[in-house]
């Protein structure tokens, strides 16, 4: 009898989709993917080369650039401004908020200046910095490093002042001292906050190093596409675009990697950045 | 007052006043005037009514808090005055505290949990990581050291935050209704393995509830507090002779009457 | 008592800050740095000729078209998909694969299209939104409560009922979050477009001066554009507040740092 009531099947359809449907959501996404290249490549047809460039035109024009060398060039300085001003800068921006514990009194006096800064966009500083710091590496690294700073300090904050003070009086009473609290309560309950904050960063780092490199440089992906739009090579500007692409997916791709590993003890993976 | 040892802990005059905050105008008097003692190894609880500043007063005792007037005495001395220095929590780990929530590290897995306080006072050795497996093995836990703690169920994460502070053996061990938020099962369960773990080496316990029997079964005395401000509204011996059957308790002689005259009390 | 210490606190950073900044022009040369007094000269001088606020105006005229073009179809997409999971499951690898891709260096493509003018910077700013605005507007969809969906049918709510009632309450916190954390993108992108190539615009002002060496310009445009965000942030943040007043507020000072830009 309870049997019977509990085999009865549920209606699912408002839900979510059953198993059944899981094959067609599958040949859908592939239709779908290819319903767009083929609109690409209608589009390229249509309107020509000098706007669209087509696909094959790109894996021609990347392939040659890996040929000669110059895609690893330009890839390698995009690549390093990134990578430099991202160790420099995040490691600024996660450590202050620790120090910045140490000091309530601090932090709130400190807290409309923080508004003030998150106020500025940060790409504007581009110009200054390039007139600062010349065009070659140094600009974009600071440019890159002053960004990547300014997003982990502002969710490293939201970490460290989300701390549980339940843990901590715990802690307190079991005999920790303030540097076993910093290491074992802050650091862990900020760590999801850091993360994510890393997960925004590292494709910002690269997509600020490019927009560093449009506006003056002597190497880099974003010179490369900005070069081709002055001499109107559309297809060296989609090569650029496409090559920028991949690394950002394949940075993001080896961050996955890192963060499934660090945060095994968490019961689900909730997203902290909107 | 009959102590089964010495007076280790006493309360003396605890006053607790809250400050008004924005968007509360007046201030809150929590505690009012509340003195008692406890005695080395005696099994004391505490009952009265939900918000009646139990959990305030083991804060104070804990040095979590500061109390606003009045002293804790501990082991003949002073820890804790209306105008003492720097809070002590714990007291240099000679006071624990289980607290209502569990508190574990939902980062850590079960063992790590249990064994921090020893980590944090670096006193793990193979002889103190055996003494926290027995205990782990006493209250059913045992093959669930790996287990990070949103993975166990509230019993057994209570259980854990028990042993965690039973594991580094401090002489009093205060307990904010260890048992409130489970169910009635699971908590009596948890109630037979605390008198179990009791046994082993009869500390010194400060037990708060707001649940009569629980209070009744546990105790050698139990207070009786008022709604708060908390003061004593009355105290009683729990003469039942141990070691204690939980399963019928209740059916024993005068306890009926106990719980009645209790209830009374509270009200 | 406790209030004035703060202030007290406040003013003494800010006045670190200047002496900084001053120290800073000394040693290095005000042609690197400026000073505060002069950029502050230079800030009032151009904001009382016009001069920030018309390339402001423009700046704001490409972010806000940006974002009705971009936002409003990024917005309503979910809604339209509510009704069909196994499309919204179809197009959702498209939709993340489209949120990574790093538009800002898409801006000479949009350049090439649209020309140097508001329309470049108008498709820069609609990129960047339109997946903002979608994954906040699919969370707020997704947070519609299944249950109160149910009772709302059982007691004889009709589908417009049920959309004014119960999905649209549910869902506009995370809308209007969305619309929050969008509004500082949306000006960033105008700017970046206007930094690479645009003959207006507070981007365009501000590399004008840097391609100058006049580095008091450049301060003075940066004010205006911190002042510009910040004051639109705050409307923003007024007004969520007030038409989320129902609402419980936890946890909204965390959330205000965690849209950092």
């Amino acid at each position: 009898m309870n049997e019977a009531v509990t085999a009865r099947p549920i209606k699912i359809s408002e839900r979510g989709w059953g198993g059944g449907s899981r094959r067609k959501v599958t040949l859908g996404r592939i239709l779908f993917g290819i319903g767009c290249l083929a609109i690409w490549q209608w589009a390229h047809a249509r309107l020509g080369t000098e706007w669209i460039a087509g696909p094959a035109e790109i894996l021609g024009r990347a392939a040659e650039l890996a040929r000669t060398g110059e895609l690893w060039v330009h890839v390698w300085v995009t690549f390093g401004e990134a990578l430099l001003g991202f160790l420099i800068g995040g490691s600024a921006g996660v450590l202050l908020p620790f120090l910045l514990r140490l000091s309530p009194r601090l932090t709130r006096a400190l807290d409309p200046y923080l508004a003030a800064a998150m106020g500025v966009p940060k790409l504007s500083l581009a110009p200054l910095l390039i007139l600062w710091f010349g065009i070659g590496l140094m600009s974009k690294v600071v440019f890159v490093g002053a960004l990547v700073f300014f997003l982990l300090f502002f969710n490293g904050l939201a970490g460290v002042q989300s701390v549980d003070s339940r843990l901590v009086s715990m802690a307190r009473v079991a005999g920790g001292r303030e540097w076993v609290i910093t290491r074992e309560i802050v650091w862990h309950t900020a760590l999801p906050f850091i993360f994510a904050g890393l997960k925004v960063a590292l494709p910002r780092a690269i997509s600020a190093a490019v927009v560093g490199e449009f506006i003056a440089a002597e190497a880099g992906l974003g010179y490369y596409i900005n070069n081709a739009r002055s001499m109107a090579d559309t297809v060296g500007i989609f090569t650029g675009v496409v090559l920028v692409t991949a690394l950002v997916i394949v940075v993001n791709g080896a961050l996955e990697l890192v963060q499934a590993r660090s945060l095994a003890w968490r019961p689900v993976d909730r997203d902290m950045v909107v | 007052m009959s102590h089964s040892g010495r007076c280790i802990l006493e309360v003396r005059n605890v006053v607790k006043v809250f400050p008004p905050r924005p968007g509360r105008t007046d201030a809150l008097l929590a505690i009012q005037d509340l003195s008692f003692t406890v005695g080395e190894g005696e099994f004391l609880t505490l009952v009265g009514p939900s918000g009646a500043g139990k959990s305030t007063l083991l804060n104070i005792i804990a040095q979590i808090d500061t109390p606003s007037a009045g002293e804790i005495w501990f082991q003949g001395r002073p820890i804790a005055t209306a105008f003492g220095n720097a809070l002590r929590p714990g007291w240099d780990c000679q006071i624990g505290y289980v607290t209502q929530d569990d508190n574990l590290l939902p980062w850590r897995n079960l063992l790590d949990n249990v064994l921090f306080p020893l980590r944090v006072q670096r006193r793990l050795s193979a002889e103190s990581v055996e003494r926290a497996k027995m205990l782990l093995k006493a209250t059913g836990l045992e093959g669930f050291e790996r287990y990070y703690p949103h993975e166990l169920s509230g019993g057994m994460r209570k259980r854990a935050s028990l042993i965690r502070t039973l594991v580094y053996d401090p002489p009093v061990i205060l307990m904010d209704e260890p048992f409130g938020a489970v169910d009635a099962q699971t908590r009596s369960q948890l109630q037979a393995d605390l008198l179990r773990l009791w046994n082993l080496g009869r500390k010194t316990i400060v037990f708060v509830t707001h649940d009569i029997a629980e209070a009744v079964a546990l105790a050698d005395r139990t207070l009786v507090l008022t709604r708060a401000p908390a003061g004593l509204a009355g105290e009683h011996l729990i003469e039942i002779p141990r070691p204690r059957d939980l399963g019928n308790i209740y059916t024993l002689r005068g306890f009926a009457e106990l719980y009645e005259r209790i209830r009374r009390q509270i009200q | 008592m406790i209030r004035a210490k703060l202030v007290l606190d406040r003013l003494l950073i800010l006045i670190c800050a200047v002496a900084t900044w001053q120290v800073c022009s000394f040693v290095f040369g005000p042609q690197w740095f400026s000073t505060p007094w002069i950029t502050g000269g230079r800030f009032i001088a151009s904001l009382l000729d016009g001069e920030i606020l018309h390339h402001a105006q423009f700046t704001l005229a490409a972010a806000a078209a940006g974002f009705l073009v971009g936002g409003l179809p990024g917005m309503l997409l979910p809604f339209a998909l509510r009704r069909s999971p196994a499309l919204t499951a179809m197009l959702d690898p498209y939709l993340i694969g489209g949120y990574g891709v790093p538009k800002l260096a898409v801006a000479p493509l949009f350049i090439l299209w649209f020309g140097i003018g508001l329309g470049s910077k108008i498709a820069l700013v609609a990129s960047i939104v339109f997946f903002l605005m979608y994954f906040n507007a699919a969370a707020g969809v997704k947070a519609v409560s299944i249950q109160l969906l149910d009772m709302a049918r059982i007691a004889g709510a009709s589908e417009a009922d049920m959309a004014r009632h119960i999905i649209w309450p549910c869902a506009s916190p995370y809308i209007l979050a969305g619309i929050r954390i969008s509004a500082p993108y949306a000006i960033g992108a105008a700017v970046v477009g206007e930094l690479i190539s645009s003959n207006q615009g507070l981007g365009y002002l501000i590399q004008a001066a840097a391609m100058d060496f006049n580095v008091t310009a450049v301060f003075a445009a940066l004010i205006g554009l911190t002042v510009l965000v910040v004051g639109i942030n705050w409307i923003l943040d007024r007004t969520e507040r007030w038409l989320l007043r129902w609402r419980r507020t936890e946890a909204t000072r965390v959330r205000r740092f965690r849209a950092a830009a």
